[in-house]
């Protein structure tokens, strides 16, 4: 009888050894959602956000301190100003634009199956905005094999190839958006979903990149189509409560937080430049830059402490209508004629006279931008002291214009490695170098780390931060 | 298995078959020792399958037995005897303990007692008494030291601190390190966990050090503690096992009287180890005053005017709580300094008190174990505390001879502060150290007034903030973050093993065994407005963490003889497991009111709220079985197989092990050999792994994350909220990582025992390593895990024990440890490094290097290696991130010295770590603040010199700094190097010419003195049956070059990473006074 309550046992023992299906389905996660079921433009505002950051966060300040247009005073800022540029500085960057846009923008396009142009649009123009952003600043980039299934080490694409498919992105973007009906979309913290102001940055976009790639002619026709009015920039917006981070421009986030006293426009060139009392001051008679001055300035000693371009709402430009403006007269001035290129610096030069760039601290400050004249850039004229050719002095003015309206975008930088070569140094900016010892600026951003460290592909020997870019040949 | 089953009923019908070849007789009996009845003793007829156990009064019967037979009559720790039946019909016996042998019973995996000698793996044993004795508050801290091969390492002198034990080196890059703890036959969670948001919360590198879970156990509770270093020993545990196991048993209750014991402990604590500060040099920059500056490096203190600063009376002013008024200062006259003033103003003796109270007792048939411990601690840091109550009971009732039943209850509460610290603009250390000397941090809060006459209460000064102007003082004063910040916790943990024992026969064996281990923890974490950094606006975080895990075992255990010669044990078993947790968190920012009561009323803003879940589930299952054959009393073999199913992965996995041990001093050849009384060699196999984490086969989403490019963070959630694709992959291939260790060792021991070496090589290789992958991030995703590395561990332990002297009066003995761990990373399948801790120096995993190897950027170097050098003579960093140091040390060793005189005892412990490197940051990054001691120097040149700037200091000029030669002739280190390329923070720092290039230590790790009194007076009058009273040192001295700092700190507290320390709370040193009442 004894024996039975044994066989009971081992019976019981045996039933449940090692089943699998006591383990089945308990590995699905608990609280993550699938991208399955989540509407497509719930992933535009991350994708935006990413796309600030890459515009106009930390290699866009690095790009201005080797510009001449920021001072790095103390910290990781100070080595950087000083050419010392690790891997490690132009990661996150990087990451931005590749998973934080292109996935995202791509992941809705694959969502929309054909419907919802305006989205589709959209979503392509910020994959031209970005892409375009990563290969002038990079060089060579992935660009091809990005995001597709399966594929380990994505190759890099030649930088012209890179730029030229964003030309193609950014046409079929305007084709879609061009059939698009006007619609909103509130998760668009750009523009709403505002199809016009979307379809104009297409435009502006597809000039600067053919102002970047030297092809002026299709630059002038593309900015013709352009940003038509400042109302019309592409802006990071900051909102929210004060003193919330988060929401806040990328600036003074970093100097009201522990980056406090690390960077500025304090002693910079650019800052010189604009300094009605600077040495090498741009004012004249026709120019008064005060108010321009004071609102440009970078506080470096925290974010409170400022009140213009790096206070806590400022809104901060991505593609704008001075950019699109800018281009109209230089490549208007090269490809034209000199009073094409004129007249366009002169209705840009009417627009800074509205003052309706500056904010409410520093409208009622004093500026002047008169509409200049041929004779001011005939020899001995205001902006031929040195009497150069005459279409050289008008050109080194837009050139010089371009270098302070572009302040805190990546302008100043593309320009001033467009213009390097010997036959465009009469009108290039002339930017110091931030050491005793450097006798050359830099020309890109050096591979990130972590790509360089997984990615097969990675070009080698690896270009450090002195190697000219393809395109600046 | 199916095998072995049928082999049981094999034996079942054989031994059927075997009862009616001889003339029978039934026999009775008792088996009893000095003190009693032994339950549960065995009577075995030898040759045959034929025995029983000994019920509840230590009573016999056994049928079939014939004259000829032979009893052999075992009970574990105690010296087995053989009995001739002959015609007797009644046998009692008094078994006698084995002193010897009581020593070497250890507990396996599956929680029963075995006979070390027949084991062919390595068992480390602690006994309780030692980690009691050694002082720690905490149970793992009291192990260090005392095994070979078993590192444990505090991350700093916090109360209540979580330590990091490594068995053999680290065995997993992205998984936990620390080992599998099985209490009582059930495991326990061990976790770790990190705060949910860094720095706010605590995460790696801020914030504030968290708990380990082992410590929740009372060591006064534990009765022996087993390391199981090897894969052989741990393979029943499957894929828990990879990094050790820790067993515990837990105290029983003993039959008789009942014993009432009482112990307080009081301890004081006191820092380890100081940075030094230098007075010279004030505040400011290029030897001027500056108010506010960062740095230290202003004008000399000594050639100030001396007197009273020159103020400001009329314009903005800062009123402390005191009404101490300070004014804007215009004239820097003081030649006052206060380092030491500073760090008294936090730091001061912690102390703790322990009370222990236990009752134990029963009768025959049943014994309990009641246990109360209550721990009140006070940190070295003000306001750093650690209170925590433990109750035990424990039962064991013992129905009829055939059903016995055991429950094992605790229940734990833990609430403790915890002070800011590392890489943590709120930390109390970051705060203090890099305070100017001649800042007073005094009147660290007050109202300040603008001069418009505005008023700001509650507005913090420091030394970066003199006058409490703004809102955000960039760093804390040290003592606004221990005495306005909070950062609470409160564990309530309840565990429960309740288990059922079948002896059906003599040998067979069932046992039930089931357990449920619960705990939760809620942290929180209160920055009040005018905190530090973006904290200024006030935030009030919770986490609200829960874990729970449920265990059931049922094993079948059988013994028998298969002859005189051959025993076959064997086990099987069914484990069910699953583990479940849940962790809350929830915030507030921007309080609406100034004050500090942390409550969720200080805003009523929606906006400023946020929540968040994290949750998981992981369940398994393994069927295992274990066959044990003793041969010839000479050799032991056993061989254990795991099978396992697991949700983390797609399909069962077997761990299979195998050793074997051979007692060669059985061989009559040595029975003439006095020197040598023991020999055994041993060699084991084994299959361990380590399981993938929950949830990690599908690709998410996140929701309302916020991104960087670089201190400047926007987050979506406040622009409507919003999705991303998640930047870790998916992987639906997930296995588990597998561990295959082999083993082979020698026990050998002399002099009729009183010399015992243990010599152990062991090599393993971890294959299928899974860790977060990095991927090229231009594929779209950062991380993918994977099973992706593949690591080595070799290495050699010894152990060895020495009883000197060893009579009635006297015993005197030393124990000495020793083991040297290499670790090799082999792959990490293309990716160069993985990184464990983030930071400026990381550790990391780097193939070719030892696992936790410092990354950092590093000189730009010729191709002979020598320094490159810039156009001054300098070396600069070069572009590429690549591998500084290795934080691992090339051995690690203890000695301990035990000498008993009557009954005063004296225990000494030493430790010794040799070589390694450590990045000793905070002195690094104290270089550029100029406040460290090495940069206080005044250096005569003695000719023209450039500093890093180029800038020539003429001949005979007094420089604050140093003459230093890179290699291209002397040069000057001063202001200029140290605040760039010679110290402070970022990428241009040349990390591999700054850290400590030899984090050798010894230390004194612990020595105590007791008394013990038992005299006939408190015996008889006083009822007492003893009473003892010890004093303990901890950690009184230690012998290293690291300066200011103990080596063993870790930023990273108990996570992969090492070996940097970086404004991370300091070590402490104790003295402890005991006193032991046992009625």
């Amino acid at each position: 009888m004894k024996n039975y309550k044994y066989i009971l046992l081992f019976a019981t023992l045996y039933l449940g050894a090692a089943c699998t299906d006591l383990v089945d389905d308990v590995n699905d996660d608990l609280t993550e959602l699938s991208a399955d079921v989540i509407p497509p433009e719930k992933f535009l505002t991350g994708a935006q956000l990413a796309n600030v950051l890459a515009q106009v966060g930390h290699a866009n300040r690095i790009s201005g301190l080797y510009t001449g247009q920021l001072t790095g005073f103390a910290a990781q800022y100070k080595n950087i100003y000083d050419y010392t540029l690790t891997s490690e500085e132009t990661e996150s960057t990087w990451n931005r634009i590749y998973q934080g846009v292109v996935p995202q923008t791509r992941l809705i396009i694959s969502k929309l199956e054909g419907e919802n142009a305006l989205l589709h649009g959209i979503c392509q123009v910020m994959e031209a905005h970005v892409i375009g952003t990563a290969a002038t600043l990079f060089g060579d980039i992935p660009y091809e094999e990005i995001f597709i299934e399966g594929l380990e080490d994505p190759k890099f694409d030649e930088q012209a190839t890179v730029l030229a498919n964003v030309q193609l992105l950014l046409d079929e973007a305007i084709d879609n958006l061009n059939v698009a009906a006007t619609g909103v979309i509130s998760e668009d913290i750009y523009y709403n979903g505002d199809k016009q102001k979307w379809l104009e940055t297409a435009w502006s976009l597809k000039a600067r990149y053919y102002m970047q790639t030297k092809e002026y002619s299709s630059a002038y026709s593309a900015a013709q189509n352009g940003i038509s009015t400042a109302s019309n920039n592409m802006n990071f917006i900051p909102i929210g409560d004060s003193s919330i981070t988060g929401s806040k421009n990328t600036y003074f986030t970093l100097l009201n937080g522990s980056r406090a006293g690390d960077i500025g426009t304090q002693g910079s060139y650019f800052s010189g430049l604009l300094d009605p009392s600077g040495t090498t001051s741009r004012n004249h008679a026709k120019t008064d830059e005060t108010a321009r001055f004071e609102y440009m300035t970078v506080d470096q000693t925290d974010g409170v402490s400022n009140r213009g371009v790096a206070s806590e709402f400022e809104p901060q430009r991505m593609v704008t209508y001075e950019e699109t403006m800018l281009a109209l007269a230089e490549a208007g001035a090269r490809t034209v004629d000199f009073n094409t290129g004129l007249g366009h610096l002169n209705t840009y030069r009417q627009f800074l006279n509205t003052g309706a760039f500056l904010n409410v601290h520093f409208n009622a400050r004093p500026y002047t931008y008169s509409d200049y004249i041929e004779a001011d850039f005939q020899a001995g004229g205001l902006e031929n002291a040195d009497n150069i050719a005459q279409d050289r002095a008008l050109l080194r003015e837009i050139i010089e214009e371009r270098y302070v309206s572009g302040f805190m975008t990546y302008m100043p930088f593309d320009d001033a490695r467009r213009l390097r070569s010997a036959s465009e140094s009469d009108i290039a900016v002339s930017i110091p170098f931030n050491t005793s010892t450097a006798t050359v600026h830099p020309e890109r951003l050096v591979y990130p780390d972590n790509e360089i460290n997984t990615n097969a592909n990675i070009p080698s020997p690896l270009p450090d931060l002195y190697t000219v870019t393809d395109i600046n040949q | 298995m199916n095998k072995s089953l049928h082999k049981l009923i094999l034996v079942f019908l054989l031994t059927l078959g075997h009862q009616g070849l001889h003339a029978q007789q039934t026999i009775t009996g008792s088996v009893k020792d000095q003190n009693g009845p032994l339950i549960g003793a065995t009577v075995q007829v030898v040759g045959t399958t034929l025995g029983t156990v000994c019920d509840i009064d230590g009573r016999f019967t056994l049928d079939g037995v014939t004259s000829e037979s032979t009893l052999s009559i075992n009970f574990i720790g105690y010296v087995t005897q053989t009995v001739n039946v002959g015609n007797r019909s009644v046998i009692d016996v008094i078994l006698e303990e084995d002193a010897a042998q009581l020593e070497e019973v250890v507990v396996s995996a599956l929680g029963f007692k075995q006979k070390r000698d027949n084991l062919g793996s390595t068992y480390s044993k602690v006994k309780s008494d030692d980690i009691v004795r050694s002082g720690e508050a905490t149970l793992i801290n009291g192990l260090s030291g005392k095994a070979a091969g078993v590192k444990i390492s505090r991350s700093n002198g916090d109360p209540g601190a979580g330590s990091s034990i490594q068995i053999r080196g680290q065995n997993t890059i992205g998984g936990s390190t620390q080992p599998l703890i099985i209490v009582d036959g059930v495991p326990l969670g061990n976790n770790n966990i990190l705060g949910s948001g860094n720095g706010i919360t605590g995460g790696r590198t801020g914030g504030t050090s968290q708990q380990s879970r082992l410590n929740d156990i009372n060591p006064n509770d534990i009765e022996s503690m087993q390391i199981l270093k090897g894969a052989s020993a741990a393979s029943l545990w499957g894929s828990r096992a990879a990094n050790g196991v820790i067993v515990i048993t837990t105290k029983k209750g003993k039959s008789g009287k009942p014993t009432i014991s009482y112990n307080v402990t009081y301890s004081m604590d006191e820092i380890n180890r100081r940075h030094p500060i230098q007075n010279t040099y004030g505040q400011g920059e290029n030897g001027t005053w500056i108010a506010n500056a960062a740095n230290s490096w202003g004008d000399k203190i000594a050639d100030r005017t001396g007197g009273g600063d020159e103020v400001d009376f009329f314009g903005e002013r800062f009123v402390s709580a005191d009404g101490t008024t300070h004014y804007p200062i215009t004239n820097k006259n003081s030649t006052a300094t206060y380092a030491d003033r500073n760090f008294d103003q936090v730091f001061q003796r912690g102390h703790f008190v322990q009370h222990d109270l236990s009752v134990s007792g029963g009768n025959e048939k049943s014994t309990f174990f009641f246990s109360f411990g209550k721990l009140n601690q006070d940190g070295i840091i003000r306001n750093s505390d650690y209170d925590k109550h433990n109750l035990r009971l424990n039962n064991d009732t013992r129905f009829n001879d055939w059903l016995g039943m055991s429950t094992k209850a605790s229940y734990v509460n833990i609430q403790s502060n915890r002070i800011q610290q590392n890489s943590n603009l709120s930390g109390m250390y970051l705060g203090l150290l890099r305070t100017a000397p001649d800042f007073d941090n005094s009147d660290y809060i007050g109202t300040y007034y603008s001069a418009s006459g505005e008023s700001f209460p509650r507005r913090q000064r420091s030394y970066r903030s003199y006058l409490g102007a703004r809102e955000n003082p960039t760093y804390s004063n040290p003592q606004w973050t221990t005495d306005e910040q909070i950062a609470s916790s409160d564990v309530n943990r309840f565990s429960i093993t309740p288990q059922l024992d079948i002896d059906p026969t003599s040998w067979l064996n069932f046992t039930f065994r089931g357990g449920v281990d619960f705990f939760s923890d809620k942290r929180e974490y209160f920055f009040p407005k005018n905190s530090a950094s973006s904290r200024n606006v006030g935030i009030f975080a919770e986490d609200v963490i829960r874990r729970r895990q449920v265990n059931f075992d049922a094993i079948a255990r059988t013994s028998f003889d298969i002859n005189q010669n051959i025993n076959l044990e064997s086990t099987i078993g069914f484990n069910y497991n699953e583990r479940t947790g849940e962790s809350q968190s929830l915030e507030i920012r921007d309080f609406q009111v100034n004050t500090n009561f942390p409550t969720y009323d200080l805003t009523t803003d929606q906006a400023a709220s946020s929540l968040g879940k994290s949750a998981f589930i992981r369940r398994s299952n393994r069927g295992y079985g274990l066959i044990s054959l003793a041969l010839y009393d000479q050799v032991n073999v056993n061989l254990s197989g795991a099978l396992e199913a697991a949700s983390t992965i797609a399909d069962n996995f077997f761990y299979p092990s195998a050793d074997v041990a051979w007692r060669f001093t059985q061989l009559p050849v040595f029975d003439n050999i006095g020197v040598l009384s023991f020999g055994k060699l041993r060699a084991s196999w084994g299959k361990v792994g380590v399981q993938p984490s929950a949830h990690k086969s599908q690709t998410l989403t996140d929701a309302g994350f916020s991104a960087s490019s670089f201190s400047d963070a926007l987050d979506v959630s406040l622009f409507g909220g919003g999705y991303r694709l998640d930047d870790d992959k998916g992987n639906p291939n997930l296995k588990p990582e597998i561990k295959t260790e082999y083993e082979v060792g020698t026990d050998l021991r002399f002099f009729d025992n009183r010399l015992g070496i243990n010599f152990t090589y062991y090599y393993n290789k971890i294959e299928d390593i899974l860790l977060d992958i990095p991927v090229p991030s231009s594929t779209g995703f950062f991380n993918q895990y994977s099973n992706a590395a593949t690591m080595e561990n070799k290495g050699m332990e010894v152990d060895l024990n020495y009883d000197i002297i060893r009579n009635s009066d006297w015993t005197v003995g030393i124990t000495a440890n020793f083991n040297n761990n290499e670790n090799t990373v082999l792959d990490l399948r293309g990716a160069e490094s993985i990184d464990l801790s983030s930071q400026s120096i990381s550790s990391r995993a780097v193939a070719g290097h030892s696992l936790g190897a410092l990354w950092a950027t590093q000189a730009s170097r010729n191709d002979d290696g020598t320094l490159e050098l810039d156009a001054n003579n300098f070396p600069f960093a070069g572009t590429e991130l690549g591998v500084i140091g290795d934080p691992n040390p090339d051995w690690r060793g203890g000695i301990g010295f035990n000498a008993k005189w009557k009954n005063l005892s004296l225990n000494v412990l030493f430790e010794h770590s040799q070589g390694g490197q450590f990045a000793d940051r905070t002195r690094i990054v104290l270089y550029r603040f100029g406040t460290h001691q090495d940069v206080s120097n005044e250096v005569t040149l003695e000719q023209d010199l450039r500093n890093v700037n180029g800038i020539l200091f003429p001949a005979g000029s007094v420089v604050r700094g140093a003459v230093h030669d890179f290699g291209g002739g002397p040069v000057l280190l001063d202001e200029a190097w140290y605040t760039s390329r010679g110290g402070g923070f970022g990428s241009g720092v040349i990390y591999d010419l700054l850290i400590s290039e030899d984090a050798s230590w010894t230390k004194l790790r612990e020595v105590s003195l007791s008394y013990t009194l038992n005299n006939n007076w408190l015996q008889e009058t006083l009822k007492l049956s003893s009473v003892q009273f010890t004093a303990t040192g901890r950690n009184l001295l230690m012998w290293t070059d690291i300066v200011g700092v103990d080596p063993e700190s870790s930023q990273f507290g108990v996570s992969n990473g090492f070996g940097v320390e970086y404004f991370t709370n300091p070590s402490t040193r104790s003295i402890l006074f005991s006193l032991k009442i046992t009625y």
